[in-house]
């Protein structure tokens, strides 16, 4: 996940245009040996034990790595070996970005260390993808403070960009919270509620053809309408992201959350929403907002 | 009986849901497969269609999956229905295996866990 916000950190130095970033993007996305691919390589994993671990994936949140070890088919000395030998996302996007002509390799090194400095984080932090560094990293970003509020918007979000990940891909740029990135009124848009031992509400929304790729990578099918079907895929993305989010609350904090139905909007009027956070995410498709009141 | 055989209910608001978990169970094979998109509907197709297995979705609009179960079980003690949900927490596994579910299932539900299950009805 460093990989994506590093990308904004070049986009916001402007040493990159938006254009350059999400090619390379797409292409480091294209290219790089998943660890499952490489656990079959070295034999750890049969295809059929990675398949079963990409399915356990969508349902706990752990790094792949340590379902591998849960369930046996690994050691943890084993995981460790195999995250060595896989490329970093970070150096393999500003591979790409030199690659392309689009960077300098010097450019690309001062960058990098400007932005490990900048965010404290060392070469560890980025190479294991630590769960605490990777907190701190976007609470950094969205400017979160300590509040409770706060703290469960910053576990969220987390949650959030390692399920579209999972479910959508990893070609993709977290964009600064912004208010203006949404219409006053959102012609289109999917929401989930949740109640019980905290309120809050989410909402997606983008346009069709951002839509219709979105629906299209979740489903694992190309779609072409945006219709009852592909706003139902949007729908079910953010109902597995909050049911995710509900069991990490109820197993860390013993908080229980109660999902109530996902509904589908037409014409909802945005400065009806109460104190809510505009989280826009670029992808290649195009930009998906996703509106947070929590 | 083989799985084949089976009559099975679908019971899900999304449809997308129902329409992956129709496609998983059409390649395993069943061709006797009910849908519902809401609780109420769901006990109501279990009536008419008499399935040998339901998969109920637990959030749901009308009447949630939960009650729709009770509803089921009052009708059919016997009825085998497997709980789905996104939130896979141990009050939710709970709750559902305390009103007579056959199972739980987290979702995203994949084509292994419907073979899982429609064998576990078979037996």
């Amino acid at each position: 996940m460093f990989t994506q916000f590093f990308g904004n950190y070049l986009l916001n130095k402007q040493l990159v245009s938006p254009e350059h970033l999400c090619e390379a993007m797409q292409q480091l996305s294209t290219t790089r040996l998943k660890l499952g691919v490489l656990a079959i390589n070295a034999g750890l994993l049969t295809a059929e034990q990675v398949d079963i671990v990409h399915d356990e994936q969508q349902r706990v949140d752990k790094r792949i790595g340590d379902i591998m070890v849960d369930m046996g088919f690994a050691d943890s000395e084993q995981i460790e070996e195999l995250f060595k030998t896989q490329p970093k996302g970070h150096l393999l996007l500003g591979q790409a970005l030199v690659d392309n002509g689009y960077m300098t390799t010097a450019q690309f090194e001062r960058a990098l260390n400007s932005y490990k400095a900048e965010n404290s984080l060392s070469d560890t932090d980025l190479s294991n993808s630590n769960e605490e560094a990777i907190r701190k990293m976007i609470k950094r970003f969205y400017n979160f403070n300590d509040t409770d509020s706060s703290r469960y918007m910053t576990s969220y979000l987390t949650l959030l960009f390692k399920n579209i990940i999972r479910f959508i891909g990893d070609d993709f740029t977290p964009l600064e919270p912004d208010m203006s990135a949404i219409k006053s009124v959102i012609e289109n848009c999917v929401i989930q509620r949740i109640k019980g031992g905290l309120s809050a509400i989410t909402l997606i929304s983008a346009d069709n053809n951002a839509e219709i790729e979105f629906a299209s990578r979740f489903a694992k099918e190309q779609l072409s309408d945006n219709d009852e079907y592909t706003q139902a895929c949007i729908s079910e993305f953010l109902n597995l992201h909050n049911g995710l989010f509900a069991v990490n609350l109820s197993n860390d904090e013993g908080i229980e959350l109660l999902l109530e139905p996902q509904e589908i909007y037409n014409n909802i009027k945005f400065e009806e929403l109460i104190n809510p956070v505009t989280i826009p995410v670029s992808f290649s498709m195009g930009l998906i907002n996703f509106v947070i009141i929590l | 009986m083989t799985i084949q055989d089976l009559k099975v209910l679908i019971c899900d608001d999304s449809m997308f849901v129902r329409r992956k978990m129709k496609d998983s169970l059409s390649a395993l094979g069943v061709t006797k497969i009910f849908e519902a998109s809401d609780g109420e509907k769901a006990v109501v197709k279990y009536a008419e269609s008499n399935p040998d297995i339901v998969f109920m979705d637990i959030v749901m609009p009308v009447k949630t999956g939960v009650d729709a179960l009770k509803d089921i079980k009052s009708i059919d003690p016997d009825a085998k229905v497997i709980m789905a949900s996104s939130v896979g927490t141990q009050k939710n596994l709970k709750e559902a295996i305390s009103e007579g579910a056959f199972d739980f299932l987290q979702k995203p539900i994949n084509e292994r866990d419907l073979l899982k299950m429609l064998e576990k009805a078979v037996k």
